[in-house]
């Protein structure tokens, strides 16, 4: 009996060891966490956003005014160093890929608990994927992000700590792409119809709405909900059982919360935060030389860097399937678009519309991108002389004197341009590229329009030339959905998905080929090959890309590698405040 | 009279479902639907779409939805929900906002009032004076400035010239950062004060010169009349004059148009709203119908046509109450 009992003890102590909480330890002040420091507790971040978050169901959430408060609330797998943009371990703590590249095996740090202070373990891992993300009855875009050759990796537990994903064919992306949130199974699982039969096919969207108490959203991020205040205030507050600490053993977020304030737009935001309300704004090129003038009177800083470009992408498109024919023929001409790239005079854009705080953008892979491969990208710079050549050439040429180019049986040559109203910046740039038009001779017709009337028309193929902006992300494979020839966003020549053109084809190769090698250095031949191709066809003439720009007040630490990739709420958790009584310049109560 | 408000209510419901049909046929006009703006993401694909806009039924001819709509209305009390938020449309609408829009407009209809009489009445009696055109003046300055404009000139006036961060107060919103989910107090109380006013001024003065012209029109219209030559004529004192015969009578048409502004108490501030970023219905609707957030649009259309039916009839018994000529059967 005493035997039995002792093996016990010795049982309880073993599993009491297998406990031991692996935390993630942020290294700040060595390697890439040089510039960053161990900081004290307390205080708020206070910022502004123009909108009611719509749920706070993370899945689901589809624009920013959600998205910016879930992702403080969650955590995923794996997670995208802010510093480095590398892929990292989060609540896994390693992985393996097998040889073949197929199975990808994660190991869960242990000892982590949910922010309701429940274990977790690879079950919730397993219900988020099978149970929430794989189920049809989500309807979220996630799902989409990780589909393999038309086909979702299938995802088991091995034990307690041990999740096994299988792929349809290797993936590169898979790494980053996996790292969403992940749910506790002991909140939501009787709500998935992939466990309970009986659910209602509904309840995984509309659990976590924003009429929910706080204390039921649960997740593994730094942060969790404390209130929400229709159109005045979101609050955060610190999550205690978060699962990084820093190098002394603290447990990290520094803060005691974020405070989202619903303002009502740039202006206000602005004005806000020049009052000392806000911690941080990131300011529109008007209104630099304001905050400039007064930083120093206030106590805050702004920061411009030119060699970091944002994400996302500005572009004019032709229509290579328009309806009207005779522009068609024209359209799907090389040389007349590489003759209307010429026409882009993106220096003038950036002086004039963009205050000079802007670079040009040539690539379709974002330029802070690890893939982006300047050498190979082909440039047709603003040339009105080359260009006015290769519409001679054409055929393109007056033939009654009037001042405009004529088609080749007499009718002026002119095509309608449209971006959506209200934007000033692109209204902007599509002016300065009609007036550059006009000068030799091209006729264009600049019509803004409603914006969902755009989108409609953009991708009903009813367009003849579209200015608008995408999204993008150092990740291409993000843009399949656009370069693919058979993508929904294919929106200049969806005719082509039957029968692409040759450097097409090849495009589509070199984005099958790009997500199935897990080396960087061979994918990024191939990415570098599809931006030759895709620069010297110019099926998306670029414009310019607005340069990283932020300002912040002084009494906010740990700022120091803020850019396009992550900012305040990227840095969430490892920013401190030096008073932590203060938010913007003044000590609030 | 029980009678006449009996036959005023059924009338209302021809008049709503007219009303109802309509703004769904246009509604349905505006290009695009709640999924379009999903569209140009490259995260989502075709079939997520299809899949979102089946569940919104949007894929169904609008007169499939307005049927489902009204029946839902009519068998269970159910106005439909929210695409975006998934609340039920009157909680997207109200909830946290109707008392701050109540008290929004109940505060600029007093201060409108109060002004706007007195500055009528005056400018009534003082035609054609110096004062008179002053006031007139200031009542259209009042009027053409746009009120987002305004608000915005306001809020930048307090920061950037008067520099009112340095004293510690806030501009936009209800409350200054630390109060917003303070237990109400006395500071609190203050600052809100503080963060009225602006509003109370950008929509007040907006609503004033109408009213200052009705009240100076009226009691000029009254001032002619024989019965106050008469009053003179038998010596009462200029002010019984005005006050107990010329202006009582000259006040009924506003008693009027203050039971029709019944709907604009609910409608708030809404430039102004946004602008200042403080939580108003209209500001909610306006979200809804950026997004074609279908049921929210018509549920708030609804419900503001109910309104102004009931705002004409409260003007009218006003009326009735006041003027002891008018008499409904």
């Amino acid at each position: 009996m005493r035997k039995i009992l002792a093996l016990l003890g010795v049982l309880a102590l073993v599993s009491l060891g297998a406990l031991a909480q692996e935390y993630k330890v942020v290294p700040f002040g060595e390697g890439d966490w040089a510039n960053l420091t161990v900081g004290k507790y307390g205080g708020y971040l206070v910022v502004g956003t123009w909108n009611n978050p719509k749920t706070f169901n993370h899945h689901i959430a589809q624009e920013t005014s959600s998205t910016d408060i879930t992702s403080q609330l969650h955590a995923g797998l794996t997670e995208v160093n802010p510093i480095t943009d590398k892929v990292e371990p989060a609540l896994a703590k390693s992985w393996e890929i097998s040889e073949d590249g197929l199975t990808i095996t994660f190991h869960l740090r242990q000892g982590l608990q949910w922010s309701d202070g429940e274990p977790f373990t690879a079950d919730d891992v397993v219900f988020t994927f099978n149970g929430v993300i794989f189920n049809e009855d989500v309807r979220t875009d996630y799902r989409d992000v990780l589909m393999v050759e038309g086909q979702l990796p299938t995802c088991e537990k091995v034990d307690d700590y041990t999740v096994k994903f299988t792929l349809a064919a290797p993936f590169r992306p898979f790494l980053r792409q996996i790292g969403g949130a992940i749910y506790p199974a002991h909140k939501l699982k009787n709500l998935s119809r992939v466990y309970n039969p009986d659910a209602d096919p509904e309840a995984l969207n509309s659990v976590w709405g924003v009429d929910t108490p706080p204390e039921e959203i649960v997740g593994m991020g730094p942060f969790r909900l404390k209130e929400f205040i229709p159109d005045q205030l979101v609050v955060l507050e610190r999550n205690p059982y978060y699962w990084k600490v820093d190098p002394q053993g603290n447990r990290l977020p520094y803060l005691d919360g974020i405070k989202f304030v619903i303002v009502g737009g740039a202006d206000a935001e602005m004005l806000k935060f020049r009052n000392g309300e806000l911690d941080v704004y990131a300011p529109r090129p008007e209104d630099l030389s304001t905050l400039i003038a007064e930083a120093e009177q206030k106590g805050f800083e702004v920061r411009i860097d030119p060699t970091k470009p944002m994400f996302g992408t500005t572009w004019i498109v032709f229509n290579q399937d328009c309806p009207n024919e005779k522009l068609k023929e024209y359209f799907r001409m090389v040389e007349f678009r590489r003759a209307m790239a010429h026409l882009v005079d993106k220096q003038s854009i950036i002086d004039n519309v963009y205050l000079g705080l802007a670079v040009p953008q040539w690539s379709p892979v974002s330029i802070l991108s690890p893939f982006y491969a300047p050498e190979v990208v082909a440039k047709y710079e603003y040339d009105p002389d080359a260009a006015a050549q290769l519409l001679d050439q054409i055929g393109l040429v007056d033939q009654n004197g009037d001042g405009w180019r004529d088609l080749p049986d007499g009718t002026t040559f002119e095509f309608e341009l449209n971006t959506n109203v209200g934007n000033t910046v692109r209204e902007q740039i599509c002016q300065i590229f009609a007036d550059d038009c006009a000068k030799v001779g091209i006729k264009v017709n600049f019509n803004p329009i409603n914006f969902n009337a755009l989108v409609t028309k953009l991708l009903g193929s009813e367009y003849e030339a579209v200015l608008l902006g995408l999204t993008g992300s150092s990740e291409p494979n993000s843009g399949a959905n656009v370069y693919r020839s058979c993508g929904g966003l294919h929106f200049w020549r969806y005719s082509e998905c039957e029968n692409p053109r040759p450097f097409q084809q090849r495009i589509d190769e070199l984005y099958d080929l790009g997500v199935k090698t897990y080396d960087f250095d061979e994918a990024y031949q191939y990415y570098a090959e599809f931006q030759k191709l895709f620069s010297e066809n110019v099926d998306l003439i670029f414009t310019v890309n607005m340069v990283f720009r932020y300002a912040l007040y002084k009494n906010l630490k740990n700022t120091a590698e803020f850019s396009p990739l992550a900012q305040a709420l990227g840095f969430s958790e490892y920013l401190w405040k030096e008073n932590p009584n203060m938010v913007g310049n003044r000590v609030v109560g | 009279m029980l009678s006449f408000i009996i036959r005023r209510f059924l009338y209302m419901i021809p008049t709503l479902i007219v009303v109802s049909l309509v703004s769904f046929a246009i509604i349905q006009l505006m290009p695009g639907n709640f999924t379009t703006a999903f569209k140009l993401n490259p995260r989502f694909s075709k079939e997520t779409i299809a899949n979102l806009e089946a569940r919104y039924g949007l894929d169904k001819p609008w007169y499939v939805r307005y049927w489902k709509w009204v029946t839902g209305i009519v068998t269970r009390g159910d106005f439909g929900y929210s695409m975006e938020t998934q609340q039920p449309a009157f909680d997207a609408l109200f909830k946290g906002r109707l008392s701050w829009t109540l008290m929004m407009s109940f505060g600029t209809l007093i201060f409108t009032w109060a002004l706007a009489i007195p500055i009528g009445i005056y400018s009534a009696i003082h035609q054609y004076s110096v004062a008179d055109y002053i006031l007139t003046f200031f009542g259209f300055l009042g009027l053409s400035i746009p009120n987002f404009f305004l608000a915005l000139v306001i809020i930048w006036f307090l920061v950037a010239v008067l520099n009112v961060g340095a004293k510690g107060l806030g501009v936009g919103g209800l409350f200054d950062i630390q109060y917003i989910n303070a237990p109400w107090s006395w500071g609190k109380f203050v600052n809100f004060l503080w963060h009225l006013w602006p509003i109370i001024i950008v929509v007040g003065t907006s609503n004033m010169a109408s009213l200052i012209r009705y009240m100076r029109g009226q009691l000029l219209d009254t001032l002619g009349q024989q019965y106050v030559l008469t009053a003179r004529a038998k010596g009462l004192s200029e002010r019984v004059v005005i006050w107990k015969h010329a202006v009582r009578n000259a006040i009924n048409p506003l008693i009027t148009m203050l039971g029709m502004s019944l709907p604009t108490l609910f409608e708030g501030a809404f430039f102004t709203a946004i602008i200042l970023g403080v939580p108003s219905v209209e500001r909610a609707y306006w979200n809804a119908l950026q997004r074609q957030d279908e049921y929210v649009i018509m549920s708030g259309l609804l419900f503001f046509s109910f309104l102004l039916m009931v705002g004409n009839l409260l003007g009218d018994l006003m009326l009735a109450w006041v003027d002891p000529r008018i008499r409904y059967d």
